[in-house]
Order: C-alpha cells, then sequence, then structure tokens
C-alpha cells in the first residue's frame, strides 16, 4: 500500500476558487492531479474536500469558512518543489498537505523545514521521512513500524529463535534494525542476521547460510521480487521453515513468482478497523457526497488529515505555523479519526494497527 | 558441517561453469579482434529472453524445442553486431571499437526494455526439490547448467584442435594478416568466432534464466564476472576462462561461509586482484590467440 511512486512538473494553477481572501482560512495542498499519480490524486482531493466541507457545515474555523488551495505538482518531485515554492510564497499558506508519494514527499520537506512550514503527509511510509524534522507530520504509519509488527508476530507465534534476513537498503536497514531491538527486548534471540542485496537472482548462499543455523522460523524483510526469489530457492534447496514477513512483499505478484513456494508465508501489514463509529461516518459521508463511487485508496488518511487540520487551526492561537504546529501536537493526543488513532509522537509519526495476512491455497488472506 | 562446505563447492562450480560459458566468447572474441565485447552480456540476455518468447504463448513451443529458434535468432545478433557495427570499425582505433561495443550494449538492453518491459520475469516451471546426495542439494537445471558446460567445451576443445577450422580460427587469431595473406577464409573464421560466441552467451542466458529469472540487467551483472574469469584466465585464452570461471565461482561461494553472502563479490574480487598482482598475465599468460 505504499512505495507508490508518486510523482511531477508544476503547472501553476488554482483548481478551487484559489484566491486567499479575507474572512477563509486557508491551507495549501500539493496535490498529483496530472500526471501518473493523477489516478489516486482525483481520489485524494474529493477525501479532502468531504472533509472540508464537512467543517465549513460544522461552522468552519473560529467563524471563518475553511478552504484547500490545491496545486497540481505533475505527479513529479520537481512540479512538488515549484507548487510548494508557489504555496509558501505566493499565497502565504502556513500549513501544507504535503504530494503523495514518499520521494516526491521527501523533495518537498526540507523546504517546508526552511520556511517554517507545517507539512503533513497522507500516504507516504518512508522511514526516513520521520527525520524530515519538527515542521513535518503524517497520518499514515511509517515503514519503521512494520519492525514492530514483525516482531510482535513472531513472538506470537511463539518463535524465539529466528534467523534475520533484510534487503541491504536503507528501508530494510532501518526496518531489521527495529526488529531485532523489539525482538531481544521481548527475550528473543537473532541465531543469524544476514542482509541480501536488493535486484539479485540467485539468493542460494544466503540461504544456504541460513539453512545451516536449522531456524524455525525466518523474518525476512524485504520486497517482493527478492521475496520471490528466495522462497522459490529455499524450496529447491529443501529448506523448511515458517517464513514470517512485512506487508512490503504482501502482494498477488509474489504468488504468480514464487507459486506454491509462497504457501503458509505469514506477515503483518498496517490496518485500521472498518468497524469504528468514525469509519462508518465516514463512509456514510462519501457515499452521500460522491454517491455510486468506491472509497478511494488512502482517502481515509486523507480525511483524517484534513479533519485533524481544522481541529488544529481551532485551537490555535493565531495563524502563525509555529502555533499551529503546537496546535497540532495537541490536539491530535488521543484523537480517534477513521483510521485510528491518530496522536503524534515527537517526530511527527502516527502509530499504527497491524493486520496479519497469510497465503493460503494460493491467495493472500487474513491470517487468524 | 563438512556438508555446508561441499555444497558451498557444488554451487560454485555451477556458478563457474556459467561465467565460463560467457567467458569463453568473450576470450574469443578478444583473441582475434583485440577489443573487449562490451554487448556481449546483451547477447546472454537475449538468449534467455527469446526462449521464454518462444515458450511462452502465442507460440508457447516446448522448452527443449524453443531453445532453437531462440539460439538461431541469438547467432543472428551476434552476426548483425560484427556485420554492422564491428566489421566497419575494423581498422578505426581500439576506443572507439570500445564505445561502439558500449552504445550496442545499451541498444540491445533497452530493447529487452521495449518488448518486454523492466520487470523481473521468469519460466514459470513447476517448481520442484533439489535432488539430494547426501547432504547436497541440487537441482536438475543445475545439472543442466555442469552438463551443458562440459558439453560445450568438449565440443570446443574437438573443434578448435581436431578440425581445419578450428586450426584456421587459431592461425587468425595468431596472426590476422598473416594468415589472410595464406588463404585462410577470413569470413568463415569471423564468422565462426562470432556464431560460437552467441551461442555459447545465449545458452548460458538461457541456463541461467531457467535456474533463477530474467531481467534486462542479467547479461551486464554476468559480464563482469565473465570480465573476471578472461582476465584471470589470461585474456584471449579460452582454456583460461573455464579456469578463471570455475575459480570466481567456487571463491565467491567459498567466502559466504566467512562474510554475509551480500559481500561475496568483495572476497573473490579481491583475491583476483591480488592473484592478478602476482600474475599479472593471468593463469595462462596473455599470449593473443585462441588456445
Amino acid at each position: 500500500m505504499k512505495k507508490f511512486v508518486f510523482s511531477t512538473i508544476a503547472i501553476l494553477f488554482l483548481i478551487s476558487a484559489g484566491r486567499v481572501t479575507a474572512g477563509d482560512i486557508s491551507v495549501g495542498s500539493v496535490t498529483p492531479l496530472t500526471g501518473k499519480l493523477a489516478v489516486y490524486g482525483e481520489g485524494f482531493q474529493q477525501a479532502m474536500l468531504l472533509a472540508a466541507d464537512e467543517i465549513n457545515a460544522a461552522g468552519g474555523i473560529k467563524g471563518n469558512s475553511f478552504k484547500i488551495v490545491f496545486e497540481d505538482n505533475n505527479s513529479t518531485s520537481k512540479g512538488s518543489v515549484s507548487a510548494i515554492r508557489k504555496l509558501i510564497t505566493i499565497d502565504k499558506l502556513p500549513l501544507i498537505f504535503g504530494p503523495a508519494s514518499s520521494s516526491n514527499f521527501l523533495a518537498v520537506c526540507p523546504i517546508a523545514e526552511d520556511n517554517k512550514i507545517v507539512l503533513l503527509a497522507a500516504e507516504s511510509a518512508a522511514a526516513s521521512i520521520s527525520k524530515c524534522g519538527s515542521y513535518v507530520f503524517r497520518v499514515f504509519p511509517s515503514d519503521l513500524l512494520q519492525g514492530v509488527g514483525v516482531a510482535e508476530l513472531t513472538k506470537s507465534l511463539g518463535y524465539k529463535e529466528v534467523v534475520l534476513t533484510y534487503v541491504n537498503n536503507d528501508w530494510g536497514v532501518g526496518l531489521a534494525e527495529v526488529f531485532k531491538t523489539e525482538f531481544t527486548a521481548a527475550g528473543g534471540k537473532i541465531i543469524d542476521e544476514l542482509p541480501h542485496a536488493e535486484g539479485k537472482t540467485d539468493y542460494r548462499s544466503e540461504i544456504l547460510r541460513m539453512k545451516s543455523q536449522h531456524p524455525k522460523a525466518i523474518v525476512n524483510l524485504t520486497y517482493i521480487k527478492e521475496g520471490a526469489t528466495i522462497l522459490k530457492q529455499a524450496y529447491e534447496m529443501g529448506l523448511k521453515v515458517q517464513w514470517l514477513m512485512g506487508s512490503a512483499s504482501k502482494s498477488a505478484k509474489l504468488i504468480d513468482l514464487a507459486g506454491k513456494a509462497s504457501e503458509g508465508v505469514i506477515g503483518t501489514y498496517p490496518t485500521f478497523s472498518q468497524e469504528t463509529p468514525q469509519y462508518k461516518s465516514f463512509k456514510a459521508a462519501w457515499e452521500k457526497k460522491y454517491p455510486g463511487k468506491k472509497t478511494p485508496v488512502f482517502g481515509e488518511y486523507n480525511y483524517d488529515m484534513v479533519k485533524l487540520t481544522a481541529l488544529a487551526l481551532e485551537s490555535a492561537s493565531s495563524n502563525s505555523s509555529d502555533d499551529i504546529r503546537e496546535a497540532l501536537l495537541k490536539v491530535s493526543k488521543g484523537y480517534i479519526g477513521t483510521t485510528g488513532d491518530k496522536s503524534f509522537d515527537e517526530n511527527g509519526d502516527v502509530n499504527a494497527s497491524y493486520g496479519q495476512w497469510t497465503i493460503k491455497d494460493g491467495k493472500i488472506s487474513d491470517y487468524k | 558441517m563438512t556438508g555446508y562446505y561441499t555444497q558451498l563447492i557444488v554451487n560454485g562450480i555451477v556458478a563457474g561453469s556459467i561465467y565460463a560459458l560467457f567467458a569463453v566468447g568473450l576470450a574469443m572474441v578478444y583473441g582475434v579482434f583485440k577489443f573487449i565485447n562490451f554487448s556481449h552480456g546483451e547477447l546472454i540476455t537475449w538468449g534467455g529472453y527469446l526462449a521464454l518468447m518462444f515458450s511462452s504463448p502465442p507460440i508457447a513451443l516446448p522448452l527443449y524445442l524453443a531453445v532453437i529458434p531462440a539460439l538461431l535468432l541469438t547467432v543472428g545478433i551476434g552476426l548483425a553486431q560484427d556485420c554492422f557495427v564491428f566489421r566497419p570499425l575494423r581498422q578505426s582505433n581500439p576506443i572507439s571499437i570500445l564505445i561502439a561495443s558500449i552504445g550496442l550494449s545499451y541498444l540491445l538492453r533497452n530493447g529487452i526494455r521495449l518488448f518486454w518491459g523492466s520487470d523481473l520475469q521468469s519460466f514459470n516451471l513447476p517448481l520442484s526439490t533439489g535432488i539430494i546426495f547426501g547432504d547436497i542439494y541440487i537441482t536438475r537445471i543445475q545439472i543442466l547448467m555442469v552438463l551443458s558446460a562440459l558439453l560445450f567445451f568438449s565440443i570446443l576443445y574437438f573443434l578448435l584442435t581436431r578440425t581445419l577450422l578450428g586450426k584456421s580460427l587459431r592461425a587468425v587469431s595468431d596472426n590476422i594478416e598473416l594468415s589472410s595473406i595464406m588463404g585462410i577464409n577470413m569470413r568463415k573464421v569471423t564468422w565462426t568466432i562470432w556464431i560460437l560466441a552467441s551461442v555459447f552467451a545465449g545458452s548460458g542466458g538461457i541456463l541461467l534464466a531457467l535456474d533463477t529469472s530474467l531481467d534486462p540487467m542479467m547479461g551486464m551483472n554476468s559480464l563482469i564476472k565473465a570480465f573476471a574469469a578472461v582476465l584471470l584466465g589470461g585474456a584471449g585464452n579460452i582454456w583460461g576462462a573455464l579456469v578463471g570461471g570455475l575459480f570466481i565461482g567456487i571463491t565467491e561461494n567459498l567466502s559466504v561461509a566467512f562474510i554475509s553472502p551480500d559481500y561475496k563479490d568483495f572476497i573473490s574480487y579481491g583475491l583476483i586482484f591480488i592473484l592478478l598482482l602476482i600474475k599479472p598475465r593471468g593463469f595462462f599468460g596473455i599470449a593473443g590467440g585462441v588456445r
């Protein structure tokens, strides 16, 4: 559900009525309305507008109407940079919703931070976003949390000793660190730990080394292709273990590539309950405003982001970004949105609850 | 634990035979034409992808039949490389040929991206557990890889030592001008070299793809190993390429016992570096010519 390589070139134009007028409280949004992410961008925009409508119907913010100034980024990082510069320097907005896709988001992070503009993300998962700075928040769980999720899964399945392997890049190493800390703190033991390179076609040496440790379970934090190759070659080499994986490999493509070798894999993925009153009311509102349309990918996160922003603007003592930042930290504490608890930690990250997936009879299903 | 080391050596031999198959074409081309063909890696990739094309719908030949048109087309690409790029440049300076081969490599690789996309593909062979000998696992494909390398090198040995064509090939690589003065049919020799190089690379590519999977970079990645094998064996020396390939395959796999597998290239290339410091001309010396 992440790693959407959401991207951009900015042609600057205003979508909604645009100009900031007195009596409005406006925030900006860098959204992929053209380019390859436009197919998602439209859904994000609709979800944000739904939240804005509800805010205005409930009396706006401090009696002013709430407005989102949308700026297209053409789905590229270059466009994202131009778009955010325009929102900061011309529209002079104190708070901006950042673009989708971690790479685009990371491109605008330093600009927001330098200008002390509050920047929010609704669908960017890269762990490095946590280090963006104190003005950056996201309502979407960081990839790093998966490390915790997998550690909990391992414990709950009763494995005390595991072999750990992970893809050797920033993402994999970061994830593995979190897993290790969590797992060993809970009394688990990592028998062997080995990184594997991204994109290789032969992991037999790695598998052989895993095998020489005779593990019962192997935690494999990797992507789809690498995961499939490892599963397949391990099967050929007669390595029979319980594979535990993260959400980055949760894909039908894994089954396509690895076939029956993928059978029985168990993994985690970030999820939220669709049974909460918050979710149900969102769903009802969505169906009322956009009849016949399915709720978009990450729509719930975008909706939560706008709702939370409105609360912060309401309670902020002024419209300056520093005050908004303070207020955002305060109002988020214990805030339950459609996607669960949105309390920001010191990095501006939220917690997440994790579901468990498994592969059974060649299909991905929930593990129970 | 001995089982572990034996398994590592077996894996090394399997990897090494494939490296050797790739290296021999490179060595032959170098031996005769005196340039390093960077687009050799693409013959590997094209071999694999063409076999995939002929074995999947709409053509859907059984794999053993699909190999034939795939190799024929790979040979076609090999000959076309010579005909359209290397032959016109034969008299120009070595740098132009080198750069042309790099350019050709990009062209062919991106051709693959254009036709098949960058995504990983595989033959989707039914998955099966390897054959077990004691503690050692080996898959049928891996056995096939070693056997093919043995077969190909035997044929090559026979060709070079027992046939007139092979002898003229060796003569040409010793001295290209003198050989043509002596009436050796240059065209025939040139064709033979490109056909052999393409068949070796293409078959290696198909085997590698069957063993693992296909991606447009597979040839380029293997080419680096093949370069090292050629260098180690002594440029232009076919048997050197075989020994070099096996040496790299075995050292890189054995190194896994000591360092993280992700860094196994570090050990093998480190060793090559040291070996070349001691024996700068490779195991068999850069004598020039195809031996």
